[in-house]
């Protein structure tokens, strides 16, 4: 029916299990939450819809229940370099990206939606972005963007592959379109741009020039504090 | 009033008041056993014993469940005909309602068959002191697998849990530590995962193995030093690959010409392996150098050659 995978088998004892791994091992510093009421709350977003009508803000019992301090100085950031980025961020020992918060956490590499007039997950296909903007996947991870761009504060890192095709900064994109406009000036006080190049990949952007020239253009006009570097040691 | 009729109503005013009585001191009796009782079912069973280290892990079942799936959903679709729930359920009979002192190898003989898989050749990494950094390197490298990286390990990396023979029969209070008694469920099963991982392994192998430590990189009371190379199959494994790393900054207490290493490789020789040790192996430095760039074993080469 749809073009996309369908929904990952398992999702309940997975939203849940990675729910409770969070809290006990992963960050226990977010205190108690009550995972079987947030895996309620997720599937509410999404269940007995129509698959391509489903909002960001749908999720956001879901995001209230899973919210947790973002500490300053501590977001990263990205576009086009998960692995990296996974790397860098030290599963959030040294950064905090969007996959290391509980709500990124939850949600990170897996696939779902449901079907109008059932209760039911869909496991056959899911619509992809292409067939409709406002899937469940693709709002889950707008609105869980928005979020995180609002609680980040103090110095902000954004980590930028110089090698990818359709260039480093993309537009649209998520960082563009859903976490630049969400940041609050006022508990800012300093962005760094990283412009690192896959090894042995091609050279193709840099920092002053092109896409992300058009990033640092962007964020100075808007008032903020900003450095670039290439090719991160 | 006639006499007679004012006794019995006397009589009747006593049965009525003995028969208040009786009810109020029921209630009461009621009321204070149902709040020990409820308030026992909260507290700790007093007969549950008491151990050093922390407790069983809260939400144990979904934290384990969880994980199975996620590994084989999420990551590797191959196993996807392991049964979690099946998988928790012979973990739980493993310890459950069981003195934590008395776990044997047996008690996880039906968890490790439903959840062991085979493991590919030349992938095996081993470790000793390392697992900060042996953990990093197989997140960004999947071309090897550590324990931790098989479903076994997986589920049960950074969890703690134990039995009890008093109700629930699951100890959230406290658990044995390893100085206490040996035969506790955590040691058991480490134990076992260990072996099993090392009989599984087939063609080079790797080793991780930590030359900043003063006691020395290898230690025959490690899991790796007492029990994995020990079950390493001599007729499966063609070479151990020993990388030694130091940290970046910190002290160079040993280097493959060290004397633990000596005793490792003459060990491993007498067994038949092929050795080969190498220091501070260039893939696994690059990663401790994110934490250390400036460091003069980070700078690379900037003219090309």
């Amino acid at each position: 029916k749809w073009k996309g995978e369908g929904t990952t088998q398992n999702l309940e004892s997975i939203v849940i299990g990675r729910c409770y791994n969070y809290i006990r091992i992963v960050n226990p510093a977010v205190g108690e939450k009550n995972c079987s009421q947030i895996w309620e709350a997720f599937k509410n977003a999404f269940i007995n819809k129509d698959p391509c009508n489903i909002l960001p803000k749908d999720y956001e019992l879901f995001i209230n229940l899973t919210l947790h301090t973002i500490p300053p100085n501590k977001s990263l950031f990205w576009e086009n370099n998960q692995l990296l980025v996974n790397s860098f961020a030290d599963r959030g020992r040294r950064y905090m990206s969007l996959g290391d918060t509980l709500f990124g956490f939850i949600g990170d590499f897996l696939n779902w939606c449901g079907q109008a007039d059932s209760h039911g997950l869909d496991y056959e296909s899911c619509p992809t972005t292409l067939e409709c903007e406002n899937n469940a996947v693709e709002s889950f991870w707008r609105m869980a963007s928005i979020t995180y761009a609002q609680h980040s504060s103090g110095v902000i890192q954004v980590l930028l592959n110089g090698s990818a095709e359709g260039g480093s900064y993309p537009q649209p994109g998520f960082f563009a379109d859903y976490e630049i406009p969400n940041l609050h000036k006022g508990k800012i006080s300093q962005i760094f741009i990283w412009v690192v190049d896959d090894l042995e990949g091609p050279d193709l952007e840099s920092c002053g020039i092109q896409s992300v020239k058009t990033l640092e253009t962007r964020l100075k006009t808007l008032g903020y504090d900003v450095t670039c570097t290439d090719n991160n040691k | 009033m006639p006499p007679q009729q004012g006794s019995a109503r006397m009589r009747q005013r006593t049965v009525l008041l003995v028969g208040i009585a009786v009810l109020l001191a029921a209630l009461v009796l009621a009321v204070v056993l149902a709040s020990l009782l409820t308030h026992g079912r909260h507290e700790v069973s007093p007969q549950m014993l008491k151990w050093k280290d922390r407790g069983t892990t809260k939400n144990l079942q979904e934290v384990i469940l969880g994980r199975c799936y996620n590994y084989i959903t999420a990551q590797h679709p191959e196993l996807g005909d392991k049964d979690c729930q099946k998988i928790w359920e012979s973990l739980k009979d493993a310890f459950i309602y069981k003195n934590p002192c008395n776990i044997t190898p047996e008690d996880y003989q039906p968890l490790m068959e439903l959840a062991s898989h085979p493991i590919p050749c030349n992938k095996s990494l081993f470790w000793s002191k390392t697992g900060d950094l042996v953990h990093r390197y197989t997140k960004s490298n999947q071309n090897f697998l550590t324990l931790e990286d098989t479903l076994l390990g997986y589920m049960a990396d950074r969890i703690s849990w134990c039995g009890d023979p008093s109700a629930p029969g699951i100890n959230y209070e406290s658990c044995p530590k390893r100085s206490e008694c040996e035969s506790n469920p955590g040691s058991v099963f480490w134990k076992m995962a260990s072996k099993m991982f090392a009989e599984a392994a087939c063609g080079v192998v790797q080793v991780m193995l930590n030359g900043s430590v003063e006691a020395g990189a290898f230690r025959s009371s490690s899991i790796f030093g007492s029990i994995e190379i020990f079950n390493l199959d001599p007729d499966k494994v063609s070479k151990v690959h020993i990388w030694l790393m130091q940290d970046i900054g910190g002290p160079q207490s040993e280097c493959c010409s060290g004397h633990s290493i000596q005793r490792l490789i003459s060990i491993l020789e007498e067994r038949n392996f092929n050795i080969i040790c190498e220091d501070n192996y260039r893939p696994v430095q690059l990663l401790q150098c994110v934490h250390n760039p400036d460091h003069t074993d980070c700078r690379l080469c900037t003219n090309s050659t």
